[in-house]
């Protein structure tokens, strides 16, 4: 008896892991509200969390997300320690010679953050002063691009705003969602957006999978679609953006 | 105060200096020496791209290296005198700050204590991050180095001191004129193996955007992608710097035991 039990064990187990959704792990760095961060009870959240769960629901796989330090995601990808990043990744020409990326699932552009009395009205204006970004990121990168400017790189943007908060820098250039959860709530009253930069180009945030890995990123592609079509991502961008 | 804290610092400290006398390290070190320059030419010139771009990229990150461990040694050179002597004082309130210092600063991780001073900090007193490095720095390896001065001057016999004061020197004339000079001989080794860790600790900072060896090297990683390529040349470049830095002090320290090889 003991042993029909055991049989009849197994089978289920493996029929279950058989049976059992796939499971597709994000690499996430949770350091970018309102796109992704840990929340007060130690849980990933955010927008970009909430858009995989629903893409998983979709296209039949189950969305797993692993905190992964932002400097070195792509290593870890390339070195498949995870199937996908999904942490607000812009689409860059650079990007995809080292990786592949989803259809687009957020749109930004690059905000220019300083302190509540700075006059500064573009990168252009902080000439010979500091300005901070995240190391690797798009808004480091625009701050690169223009000359005469200190580039500072740090390994969370939320350390560059503390920077910025106590007056060691002068200015930070990050996505203007994450922009707006610091400048409009966080450090409200030291810090404002003083642009938001209409020349650089639209940046589109897609999901990395590494390069060939067709299976993942169709699955991803499938799910980011139908998520689009029931009006998903509406009500999400709602939720955690709020316009 | 006893003759074991002396051997405690040596076992401990002085190991990371190959002695003269220890000649399978020696050509250990040569060997590494070699292996560190070799790659550092042939890689450039080799496979330029990535790697002569990667070494244009990190100069400026060397000077800043330097800079840091040199201004917090100096300052930590400082502050572990004071606290070597102090905790050597047989005033009971000196004696209990220094030891009350060493205590708090070993017990705090390196990482933790430049975050604090920082950004906790940073909240009070707003100081430019080379100079919140250096603060850190030195703090750290002040209370380091007061163990090393400690036990270099408890190294000194107390015979020198009774000889001292018998002759009409005061106290502080003593510890001037006649221990420190000789503690000096035992002191300064650790103190360069001190140097050599404090120079690699350096690494540490680049997490407050310290533009630094390591930071430099993440910063052309993270655009590169080339993170196997960046790690090599930043780590052979460390190698490379320890290892004459390494060299460097244990010639000194020959030179310094001239009467124990007599």
């Amino acid at each position: 008896m003991k042993k029909l039990l055991f049989v009849l064990g197994m089978f289920l187990i493996l029929c279950n892991s058989a049976w059992a959704e796939k499971e597709i792990v994000f690499a996430t760095d949770a350091t970018w509200p309102p796109m992704e961060f840990v929340n007060d009870q130690k849980q990933v959240v955010g927008y970009a969390i909430d858009y995989m769960t629903a893409a998983g629901k979709e296209a039949g796989f189950k969305a797993v997300f692993k905190n992964t330090a932002w400097d070195g995601i792509f290593a870890g990808l390339a070195a498949s320690k995870y199937d996908a990043v999904a942490s607000s990744v812009s689409i860059t020409e650079k990007r995809k010679k080292a990786m592949d990326f989803s259809e687009p699932y957020f749109t930004v552009r690059q905000a220019l953050i300083v302190a509540k009395d700075s006059a500064a009205k573009s990168l252009e204006d902080l000439k010979g002063q500091k300005v901070g970004g995240q190391i690797g990121t798009t808004g480091y990168f625009t701050i690169k691009t223009v000359d005469g400017l200190e580039a500072k790189s740090y390994d969370e943007v939320g350390l560059a705003m503390e920077d910025l908060n106590v007056g060691r820098i002068a200015a930070v250039v990050c996505d203007d969602p994450v922009a707006a959860n610091y400048a409009l709530d966080k450090y409200k009253d030291t810090l404002k957006i003083a642009a938001v930069m209409e020349s650089g180009e639209v940046e589109n945030y897609g999901v990395a999978v590494k390069k060939g890995n067709k299976e993942i990123l169709d699955l991803i592609n499938k799910g980011i679609a139908a998520v689009k079509e029931k009006g998903i991502d509406k009500e999400l961008q709602e939720k955690w953006i709020g316009q | 105060m006893s003759k074991d804290d002396i051997t405690k610092i040596e076992v401990g400290d002085g190991a990371a200096i190959p002695s003269p006398d220890d000649k399978g390290l020696v050509s250990a070190w040569w060997v590494a020496l070699i292996g560190t320059v070799g790659m550092l030419i042939a890689l450039p010139v080799l496979k330029p791209d990535p790697y002569l771009t990667i070494l244009k990229f990190v100069p400026d990150g060397i000077v800043v290296t330097f800079e840091v461990t040199i201004l917090a040694i100096v300052f930590a050179i400082i502050i572990g005198l004071l606290t070597g002597l102090g905790r050597l004082s047989s005033n009971r309130f000196i004696n209990m700050i220094a030891s009350l210092y060493v205590e708090v600063v070993r017990g705090i991780p390196l990482l933790v204590q430049l975050f604090y001073i920082y950004f906790a900090l940073g909240r009070i007193v707003r100081v430019p991050d080379i100079v919140a490095a250096v603060i850190a720095m030195a703090f750290c390896y002040g209370a380091y180095m007061g163990e090393v001065f400690r036990a270099g001057i408890s190294s000194i016999d107390h015979g020198q001191t009774e000889a001292s004061l018998s002759l009409g020197f005061d106290k502080k004339q003593t510890m001037a004129y006649v221990v420190l000079p000789q503690a000096w001989r035992t002191i300064l080794p650790p103190v360069g193996n001190e140097f050599i860790a404090l120079l690699k600790d350096t690494s540490l900072v680049s997490i407050l955007a310290v533009a630094d060896i390591l930071r430099r090297g993440r910063e052309y990683a993270a655009e590169s992608f080339n993170y196997f390529e960046t790690y090599t040349i930043i780590a052979l470049i460390y190698l490379l710097i320890t290892l004459l830095l390494s060299k460097l002090i244990s010639a000194m320290e020959y030179r310094l035991s001239h009467y124990e090889r007599r």
